[in-house]
């Protein structure tokens, strides 16, 4: 009886330290995907190096793809101002070493002289690599209902 | 009937043979690939129990007007009546591997009626696939329009 009682103590501290720890990776991955719209509003390179794989494969709204060098050029470009860029409705699934997450993603600002809103619907591929996670695929589709 | 079964041996067969391989094997890109082409089948010919064997459960489905669906509202606009595929292209597709994932990017045209008006689109897509309970299931799948 003792034994069983154990077996049961120990299954539930298990379960509860998997849960745990899922819901710890699942705040750090929301934190990435927030610090990720925040390095784009403010063109930080840096940031972007550190949060994305040199193997980015990156679909734009407008069905452009862009590898990881394409992508960042096209944050730095002096005609493109994000003023305010926000994500929301995130939920985050994880398959062993990656977490595929998808939202609602709005970026206002002004390109080309001209203001602009999106509002998108986006998927990125996160894989967990050297104890950090890097996201190697991201899309984008504009919402139009 | 026959084609339905025929979409099942497809994709069953796809499965089976890309459960065969070491997930390191640089093949295992060419067979998802090949699983790519009998989602294609499957979807024309409204082959929703094929579709059951490729999508994972917690399948994640953003469409071309950036609506989101999950695995059972996917098999259901497959299945519906007001929808007939005519004809489901993939082209341009490239697959990127990480460990035990697969990531598909390619282009795709889709021709058919809808509500009984024709519609053709073409646009870009990404796949996720992950090896799971010794097969690759799709675990997400976003598409986007091409706008220029």
């Amino acid at each position: 009886m003792k034994w069983i009682f154990a077996f049961m103590v120990c299954t539930a501290v298990v379960f509860a330290q998997s849960a745990a720890e899922v819901e710890r990776e699942h705040s750090r991955i929301i934190a990435l995907e927030n610090a990720w719209n925040q390095a784009t509003q403010q063109k930080d390179s840096a940031a972007l190096t550190m949060l994305l794989a040199p193997e980015l494969v990156y679909v734009e709204y407008d069905g452009s793809l862009m590898g990881k060098a394409q992508y960042m050029a096209s944050v730095q470009s002096p005609l493109v101002h994000p003023a305010r860029i926000a994500s929301e409705s995130m939920t985050v699934h994880f398959y062993g070493d990656i977490a595929v997450v998808n939202g609602v993603y709005r970026e206002s600002g002004a390109k080309d002289g001209k203001s602009y809103i999106l509002r998108e619907r986006f998927t990125d591929t996160w894989i967990h690599r050297n104890e950090s996670w890097m996201c190697v695929a991201s899309q984008s589709t504009l919402i139009s209902h | 009937m026959k084609t339905r079964v025929f979409s099942v041996i497809l994709v069953c067969s796809a499965i089976t043979f890309v459960a065969g391989q070491s997930p390191g094997d640089s093949s295992v890109i060419t067979n998802v690939l090949a699983l790519e082409h009998a989602w294609n089948q499957a979807e024309q010919r409204k082959d929703t129990r094929a579709l059951d064997a490729i999508f994972d459960n917690a399948l994640v489905y953003v469409d071309y007007d950036g609506s989101f669906r999950t695995k059972a509202e996917f098999l259901a606009r497959v299945k519906s009546t007001t929808s007939h595929p005519e004809q489901e292209i993939t082209e341009s597709m490239t697959g990127h591997m990480f460990g035990s994932t697969v990531i598909v990017t390619g282009l795709y045209l889709t021709r058919g009626l809808e509500n009984g008006k024709p519609y053709a689109r073409r646009g870009r897509f990404v796949d996720t696939w992950t090896f799971r309970d010794g097969k690759w299931l799709c675990v997400a799948s976003q598409a986007t329009p091409i706008l220029r």
